[in-house]
């Protein structure tokens, strides 16, 4: 199976009945090798982004809602974390807790706790969002604070919500395609494990059927997936992978992809190792300054470090790829800093990668 | 020793601001250290580096109390793990990798359930209401999830410590919170919590707080709550609140020296950050927490920082050439008699260039430091702190 028999996912998926089996990454691996193609991973209803702070999570939660713009659906980012981040990386003024459009078939939204806990209220309550709830909501913030499972609760059931959010005349998806900019690392975990949580808690209620198909749109690996975030550092790498086994062992949610992001992948040859040698070499120096305007002296660092990052790169590349048995995809550093224009190259690189 | 190292790691120079003093002389007086910073930045490895200098400069008794998730510190302090109880790095070994120690060094590992564990013994007004609380099960999921659990068990185990008098100063690397300012909030918060007129309240029962008159404001809440979850949970919840509450005078005493024990002036707050924009802007904001709530910061430490080589103008105007004059492959060609292709001249180039972007930014972040007025700043360059075993760290700690 290649990537050509999967075509190209021009429209929703079909909703079709739970099915909760799929060929495992590791057949699939072996199958399509090393190779996830992005038909396949933007016809997902839901991708979490996950990783620890400073991967590069708000940047490739962009990518990707822009690859799926770029592909025809309907796409809605959402910051779980709410600093401004994703939509900075959409090139938006921060969203809101209401979805702000911000280009064609793609919108953003900032997950805000008290303002989803109004909206609960509102859609299964009937409790109108103008009243004023600040008593309430205080109650429900102390409670949430000392209790855990409602607030992760309301962040994954508002993602919930969207992704069963019809329009009200045709009665089609409003989003074909949900991606979340997680929190930090076990936040992330919370989030997803909060309605197995809930279920052990709640065993009546309202909140019980409520939280059952959460749970269960959660757990569909066809519906619902993780892509996994990494430097090529030590510590990011270690994180990825332990994450990765702990959501394999608790949350059960599916993990599609992982990416090292800002890898250095273009090596130093011996060419390049020979042009450097006879420039700073004693016999041509003082010409070669000359003509390039400056001593080239300096650039032995900066091939030496890009050596350097390219073979740390590699190690960490061939760690994740050892220890993950879904695909590990390499995203180049892109110097710029964060902004529509580093997501656009980033979405690039991803979409090539996955081509 | 490879190329990379001999490039970079030997850059020793100090920073904006030189002090002559390492900080293991400058941080040795003091009783208690403590390394705060975002995730990632590398706090762990500059804690046992700091205890290590600590322990060289001075002839004390050190220990480095981490938080340490990947066990790797243990590999480069060399040996086969550190648990809760402290484990002594044997000089010898020390002396090995090259630095000499004058007092003693030992680290040990922060269990954190277990220091919940004992300070709900330690606060429970009998035994059997620490069993209660124990055997809860919300108990265990409150320890996971309370905002600044982490941080507050780390607290604790060092004020008992501390309080032990075992050691002559102890380094504390903090838990990688989402907001290192957790870690400063952690009591209060706590305090708040568990003295909530709120909490009182849902536990229903009477209390000092006169629940009465909170509990008809309550009342929505609670019939709601009861429709959500139904009532057993509502229940549970309260029985387990209700116990909590038993150990307010505790927790609150306790909150009150700790707060103490952080702003002593034996105590000495050291902030480590990369100059990457994310927690660079958190390290500024942390620092000036710190001033707020009159804690004293000792040193900064920036790790990561591109050589000032990179920003070198002979360099950024070759690798300009390199990368932009069309006819430079030809000419280099001809004068250095080999075959260049304009693609390695460009590669060549444009490695330079884009570190000096880099470095440029970096240096534009390192002027901001200047605004923490007279604290001293020492730079750590790129990939001294990849450790992966002693000699690394010790090489760390004498950059320090």
């Amino acid at each position: 199976m290649g990537p050509s028999s999967v075509n190209g996912g021009t429209s929703s998926p079909p909703v079709t009945p739970l099915r909760f089996w799929r060929p495992s990454t590791a057949v699939r691996r072996a199958v399509a090798g090393e190779r996830i193609d992005l038909a396949t991973l933007l016809e997902r209803r839901v991708i979490f982004v996950a990783g620890k702070g400073g991967t590069g999570r708000s940047t490739l939660t962009a990518a990707l809602a822009l690859l799926g713009a770029r592909a025809g659906k309907r796409v809605l980012a959402i910051d779980v974390d709410a600093k401004g981040d994703l939509a900075a990386a959409l090139g938006s003024p921060p969203a809101g807790f209401a979805p702000r459009v911000v280009q064609h078939d793609l919108s953003v939204l900032e997950l805000r706790t008290d303002e989803s806990f109004q909206e609960y209220l509102n859609i299964y309550f009937k409790v109108p969002r103008v009243t004023r709830l600040t008593p309430l909501a205080r109650i429900f913030d102390f409670i949430a604070t000392g209790v855990p499972g409602p607030r992760d609760m309301l962040v994954v059931g508002k993602i919930a919500y969207e992704e069963r959010r019809k329009e009200p005349d045709s009665g089609t998806p409003v989003w074909d395609l949900i991606v979340v900019d997680c929190a930090a690392g076990g936040q992330m975990e919370s989030h997803l494990a909060a309605p197995k949580a809930m279920l052990t808690l709640v065993r009546g209620g309202i909140i019980r059927a409520q939280v059952e198909w959460i749970d269960a749109l959660i757990r569909d690996p066809r519906r619902t997936s993780v892509m996994l975030c990494a430097l090529p550092e030590e510590m990011p790498v270690i994180e990825a992978i332990e994450l990765h086994d702990r959501l394999r062992n608790g949350s059960g949610v599916g993990v599609d992809l992982c990416v090292l992001n800002r890898a250095v992948d273009e090596p130093v040859t011996a060419a390049h190792r020979r042009l450097v040698a006879a420039l700073i070499g004693p016999e041509h120096a003082d010409v070669v300054a000359e003509h390039l305007g400056g001593s080239p002296a300096p650039l032995e660092a900066g091939i030496d470090l890009q050596a350097h990052l390219y073979d740390t790169t590699a190690r960490y590349l061939r760690q994740l790829r050892g220890r993950l048995p879904m695909p590990v995809v390499p995203v180049p550093f892109v110097v710029d800093r964060t902004g529509l224009t580093t997501t656009r190259a980033v979405a690039d690189a991803l979409s090539s990668r996955l081509a | 020793m490879s190329a990379i190292e001999s490039t970079f790691v030997p850059e020793r120079r100090r920073s904006v601001r030189s002090e002559t003093v390492g900080l293991g002389r400058l941080l040795g007086p003091l009783d208690v250290v403590i390394c705060c910073g975002s995730g990632g930045v590398g706090k762990t490895t500059v804690s046992a580096a700091l205890g290590m200098a600590i322990a060289a400069a001075e002839d004390k008794r050190v220990l480095v109390l981490t938080v340490d998730p990947a066990r790797r510190l243990a590999t480069a302090l060399g040996i086969k793990g550190i648990g809760a109880d402290p484990v002594r790095i044997p000089k010898a070994r020390l002396r090995r990798a090259g630095i000499t120690i004058n007092g003693e060094l030992e680290a040990a590992m922060l269990d954190m359930k277990q220091a919940w564990d004992r300070m709900i013994e330690r606060y429970s007004p009998d035994r059997a209401t620490a069993q209660r609380i124990l055997r809860n099960p919300l108990y265990q999921r409150i320890t996971d999830s309370f905002v600044g659990s982490h941080e507050y068990a780390a607290i604790e185990a060092l004020y008992e410590l501390h309080d032990a008098r075992e050691y002559d100063c102890i380094v504390v690397d903090t838990p990688p919170s989402r907001d290192a300012l957790d870690f400063l909030e952690a009591p209060t918060r706590l305090t708040d919590y568990v003295g909530s007129r709120l909490l009182s309240l849902l536990s229903g029962g009477p209390s000092r707080f006169g629940f009465r008159a909170m509990n008809y404001a309550a009342a929505p809440f609670l019939r709601l709550a009861d429709r959500l979850l139904g009532a057993e949970v509502l229940a549970e919840v309260s029985e387990f609140v209700q116990q909590l509450q038993m150990l307010y005078e505790g927790i609150q005493g306790r909150a009150r020296s700790v707060y103490r024990l952080l702003r002593s002036p034996q105590t000495g707050f050291v902030v480590v950050t990369t100059l990457e924009h994310g927690p660079f802007t958190e390290a500024e904001f942390f620092c000036a927490k710190l001033s707020e709530f009159k804690m004293p910061l000792r040193a900064m430490v920036v790790n990561r920082v591109l050589p000032d080589l990179f920003r070198d103008p002979g360099g950024v105007a070759a690798a300009t050439t390199l990368v932009e004059d069309p006819k430079v492959a030809a000419w280099l060609s001809g004068e250095l008699q080999m075959k260049v292709s304009a693609d390695t001249a460009r590669f060549v180039g444009r490695t330079f260039l884009t570190r000096n972007t880099l470095a440029q930014r970096e240096a534009r972040q390192l002027s901001k430091l200047s605004r923490l007025g007279e604290v001293p700043i020492v730079r750590m360059p790129l990939f001294s702190e990849e450790v992966s075993e002693l000699e690394g760290l010790v090489r760390i700690a004498k950059a320090l």
